[in-house]
């Protein structure tokens, strides 16, 4: 209680003693001066003269001033009042230089908010990115097939599976969803809508408030009542067909034939399905919609993926036993925290950006060191006589530098209101890597970040000309006789500017690696024309054309219709849903094959594509010998294949690979209901055609091995059209899904196409490419700016420093050409120096970039191309100054002080 | 005029309270009844003075108030707080208790021991 008491009127004297300062000292003003009146009453009442009695009360007592001083003190405000004035000293000072206190509240500006802005990208993608609540304990319960351990897979779980597995120990609580198309009914034209079924506790395990209405909840499916047909819409779809009505809500939307109510919208960053597909609308699970559930696991506080792993272990074990074809041979399990997949994606690109943004901010700091000696030079007369009238050398460090973490505070208010816009930059740049629920939003931990960098800049830059500087040579000084800029602060600014040219080296070798790599990749001819063509998803209904050659003729069917609306030059199948290259050479993946009379018949693998005989056609991929099958052939699917070079020139090297016959396992009807196969799918064919080379495997690898063989081979319940129109393909879209419409007025497509080139432009090495080339160049364009600045002041420094020299050797006859060049000859000195050690950074770090950035080409023509640039910039920077050096008036500069 | 007694180190503040125990008083006042109270035996430095009263103030124990003096001139007028009043008592008691304890000591004669 008293200490309490104590503390409230400690705290109250602090406030009055800073809030109402001008009363607090008028107060002790007053009371100090009526004690010192007193006194003199007093002594003039004992018979002292008036005068001599007002001298002794003022002797005896001291000044006012220092007793107000005093008063700080006795409660503890004192230094704050000091630093009050250092900081108030230290504004008006910056004030009275302009110039250069913006430049350098600039260069920190820009160093700042480049750190803070991919910080906060950090933050957002791979600290922070779900706003799901206890995100970090929710993992991805994954199995890893030890046939093919490099892909983790999902599993399915029966309705008694998934309650059994909510009951282990290590899980807190857990939700079962299941991704299945549906088609919207009930307007013109049938739309493919992505429904998530997800079970009633997924409100309450993810903790995300809806944006309007409701969310589902465990009274939509409550026991013994028929489950109410309500349906959550996705943030996207809402946006997609509704454009964002709120109205929205209480409407019915048909789902395959049945009517549901709208209850709610979801906010845009729940997108948990994402890792599997994005669901359009959220429908409460009950096992009569769908049979089986993928779950999703938060785990309890503390526990650890491997007791997870262990303990899941043993459920899977058991329900293999009952369900055994929802899991793989032999597994298993791999618990996975949400945001694994994205710190694999992104976790390399971000951290290359995080080291190049912290080297511009080095640049910037050194600018202000740069800036802070030179015009310390000229501030030194100031501090010389502070020091003489008895400043302790602490208060002058401490004056220097509240006036360098004034400057730094400055960058940094700048700097975060610029990184909000830097932030957003990537995740335009870079949409499919970073995870959907990341947004980029100014709060606390980002705030208290580029606090804390601006506290470091502060003292970084500030801490080295503070010191030099609080050290003045006091009689020299005063008398005028010191030779400005000691050694000390020449050999720290030549340092200074030798770090900045090498560091600014290290940033514009990383660009220029960027924009090479980039140059590569856009110039690769990807060995197919992707101009105006487009992928359009057909899923065929599991009911319809049971049979195989029913099925191929219904596909059939579709091609020509498509093929003959206007605007359309050319319609191929592709029904594996693979293209040439990825992303969707995934769903391609190598598969084995043999070849008969080989020797090895083991470790043949090949991308095998089912595709109809327009295909090569399509897509403009020549023929390189032999023939494409017919149309008999293509309908039949049997014995026939075409190969494209690499697997020619691999196992036929002769170039006699027409006739031979290869055969693949994984063409054999494997009896899924979902599936038709050809009567000899799997049987051996012969290669009639071989055709060249298209990038299949990342436009940066080489071509992998290729089997095409015809569709009617293999087909799935899906199928897949390539379209080449004359003009903009998605132009000619609502005219193709009219005309597949009246064949089978059921008949829907997915609603997302793409275009081919765009696919190209989707690819993760373009994209992180481009995203390096522009983010780096940007950097290194900074760092070239500040660089130059810092230099070009270093030389203006010089030229102030040496006037009185340079006037005397003009006087004498100098010439002009040769004043300039006394004054940037050091200068270039050390930035040939910088160069040198620049260049040797950035070969020793080849290695490092080629590991986090593979798609970037550390050439050496590159190299040269920065070298001169640098050059370049570095002379004009040094002579911008110098040439005011050479202008000068011989006469004025020599009357001068 | 007695001879003077140097003050020792943060009596001061105990005898500012026991001063204003008795009754509210300005600064100027307190010093004189302190100097009155002790026979003119204690001379206290006027800028210290200031500072322990400061001190206290912060501290809870004293509150001043602007008030007029007894020759009609504007004076602050400090008076005890409860705080303050306990604070006396237990100084007080400390006090007397060391004094005690260093009296016996410094008057022990050789018999006693």
């Amino acid at each position: 209680m008293i200490f309490f008491a104590q503390l409230r009127s400690q705290l109250g004297s602090w406030w009055s003693a800073l809030v109402h300062r001008t009363r607090v000292d008028n107060d002790i003003e007053a009371e100090l001066q009526f004690h010192i009146d007193a006194h003199t009453q007093h002594l003039i009442e004992t018979g002292v003269s008036p005068t001599e009695a007002a001298r002794r009360a003022r002797v005896e007592f001291g000044r006012v001033d220092v007793q107000k001083e005093k008063y700080r003190s006795a409660i503890g405000l004192q230094p704050l009042h000091e630093i009050g004035g250092d900081i108030r000293y230290g504004l008006r000072s910056l004030y009275k230089k302009p110039v250069v206190s913006l430049v350098a509240v600039f260069s920190l500006a820009l160093g700042i908010g480049a750190t803070t802005a991919i910080f906060s990208l950090i933050y957002t993608a791979l600290l922070h990115p779900f706003p799901y609540s206890g995100a970090d304990r929710i993992v991805n319960p994954a199995v890893i097939n030890e046939e093919h351990p490099e892909v983790p897979t999902w599993f399915a779980l029966t309705p008694p599976q998934f309650e059994s597995l909510g009951k282990a120990k290590s899980i807190e609580s857990i939700v079962g969803f299941t991704l299945v198309g549906l088609t919207a009914t009930g307007e013109d034209l049938v739309e493919d809508v992505r429904a998530a079924y997800i079970t009633s506790n997924a409100s309450s395990f993810f903790g995300v408030p809806v944006k309007i209405g409701r969310n589902i909840q465990p009274f939509d499916v409550a026991k013994g009542m028929p489950p109410s047909n309500v349906v959550v819409l996705d943030y996207k779809y809402w946006q997609r067909k509704y454009d964002r009505d709120p109205k929205v809500l209480g409407q019915s939307l048909q789902l395959n034939h049945e009517n549901y109510t709208v209850i709610g919208v979801m906010p845009q960053r729940f997108a948990f399905t994402q890792t599997v597909g994005n669901a359009d609308v959220y429908i409460p699970w009950t096992p009569a919609r769908v049979s089986h559930l993928f779950p999703w696991i938060k785990l309890k506080p503390g526990v650890s993926l491997a007791t997870a792993n262990a303990e899941l272990q043993s459920f899977l074990n058991q329900f293999k036993r009952e369900t055994p074809k929802h899991f793989p041979a032999a597994f298993r399990v791999s618990v996975q925290p949400i945001i694994e997949p994205y710190v694999h994606r992104t976790g390399r690109t971000l951290a290359l950006l995080f080291a190049s943004v912290i080297v511009l901010l080095l640049i910037g700091c050194a600018n202000c060191s740069i800036l802070l000696f030179a015009s310390g030079e000229s501030r030194q007369h100031e501090l010389a006589i502070r020091s003489a009238i008895g400043a302790s050398r602490f208060r002058i460090v401490r004056q220097l530098l509240i006036e360098s973490l004034a400057i730094s505070c400055g960058g940094a208010a700048i700097g975060v209101v610029a990184s909000f816009w830097l932030a957003e930059l990537p995740l335009r740049l870079m949409p499919d890597a970073f995870a959907q629920e990341a947004a980029i939003t100014i709060n606390l931990p980002i705030l208290a970040f580029s606090v804390a960098l601006a506290l470091f800049t502060g003292l970084l830059f500030g801490l080295s000309p503070a010191l030099r500087l609080s050290r003045p040579n006091v009689s020299q000084i005063i008398q005028g006789t010191a030779r400005a800029a000691a050694g000390t602060s020449k050999r720290m600014l030549n340092l200074l500017i030798g770090g900045q040219i090498a560091l600014t080296f290290v940033l514009l070798g990383l660009a220029g690696a960027a924009i090479a790599g980039f140059m590569k990749i856009t110039s690769i001819q990807p060995g197919y024309d992707p101009h105006n063509v487009m992928a359009v998803d057909i899923p065929l209904k599991q009911d319809t054309k049971k049979n195989q050659v029913e099925r191929a003729t219904y596909i059939d069917q579709l091609r020509k219709r498509a093929a003959a609306v206007p605007g359309v030059l050319s319609v191929a199948v592709a029904s594996d849903a693979s293209l040439p290259s990825p992303p969707f050479a995934g769903m391609g993946t190598q598969a084995p094959f043999e070849i008969l009379g080989g020797q090895s018949q083991q470790d043949l693998h090949a991308a095998i594509y089912l595709v109809g005989a327009e295909y090569f056609a399509t897509l403009k991929i020549p023929l390189v010998k032999g023939r494409i099958w017919d149309q008999t052939e293509n309908r039949r699917g049997d014995f026939v294949a075409v190969v494209n070079q690499t697997l020619a020139q691999r196992y036929w090297p002769k170039g006699d690979a027409i006739g031979h016959q290869i055969r693949a396992a994984s063409l054999k009807d494997d009896g899924t209901p979902l599936s038709a196969a050809s009567p000899h799918s799997g049987e051996w064919r012969q290669v009639v055609g071989v055709v060249a080379d298209s990038r299949n495997n990342g436009l940066e690898q080489p071509t992998a091995p290729a089997i095409f063989v015809p569709y009617t081979t293999f087909m799935w319940d899906n199928t897949q059209l390539l379209i080449r129109t004359a003009g903009s393909p998605l132009a000619s879209l609502k005219a193709i899904r009219t005309a597949l419409h009246s064949i089978n007025p059921e008949q829907r497509t997915m609603t997302e196409v793409f275009e081919l080139e765009e696919g190209l432009q989707r690819q993760p090495i373009w994209i992180q490419q481009r995203l390096f080339s522009i983010l780096f160049s940007f950097f290194a364009f900074l760092a070239l700016a500040l660089s130059s600045v810092g230099l070009a002041s270093t030389v203006a420094f010089a030229v102030t420093r040496r006037m009185k020299e340079l006037g005397i050797r003009m006087a004498l006859g100098a010439q002009r050409s040769h004043v300039v060049w006394i004054v940037v000859r050091a200068t270039l000195g050390t930035v040939a120096c910088g160069i040198a050690v620049g260049l040797l950074l950035n070969l020793s770090l080849v290695k490092v970039i080629q590991h986090w950035s593979p798609g970037s080409v550390s050439a050496p023509w590159v190299f040269g191309t920065m070298t001169l640039l640098l050059l370049v910039c570095a002379t004009i920077a040094c002579l911008l100054p110098a040439r005011q050096a050479a202008s000068l008036d011989p006469m004025k500069t020599l009357r001068c002080d | 005029m007695g001879k003077q007694v140097d003050l020792l180190q943060g009596t001061l503040e105990i005898l500012i309270l026991k001063a204003i125990s008795l009754g509210p008083l300005h600064g100027y006042g307190m010093l004189l009844r302190i100097q009155q109270i002790s026979g003119e035996r204690l001379e206290i430095p006027q800028g210290s003075f200031y500072i322990a009263l400061y001190r206290i103030e912060h501290k809870g124990w004293i509150k001043g108030e602007w008030g007029e003096s007894e020759n009609k001139r504007r004076a602050k007028f400090y008076r005890l707080t409860p705080a303050g009043a306990r604070r006396l008592k237990s100084e007080t008691e400390k006090w007397s208790q060391m004094t005690d304890v260093v009296n016996t000591v410094l008057c022990a004669t050789p018999e006693q021991i």
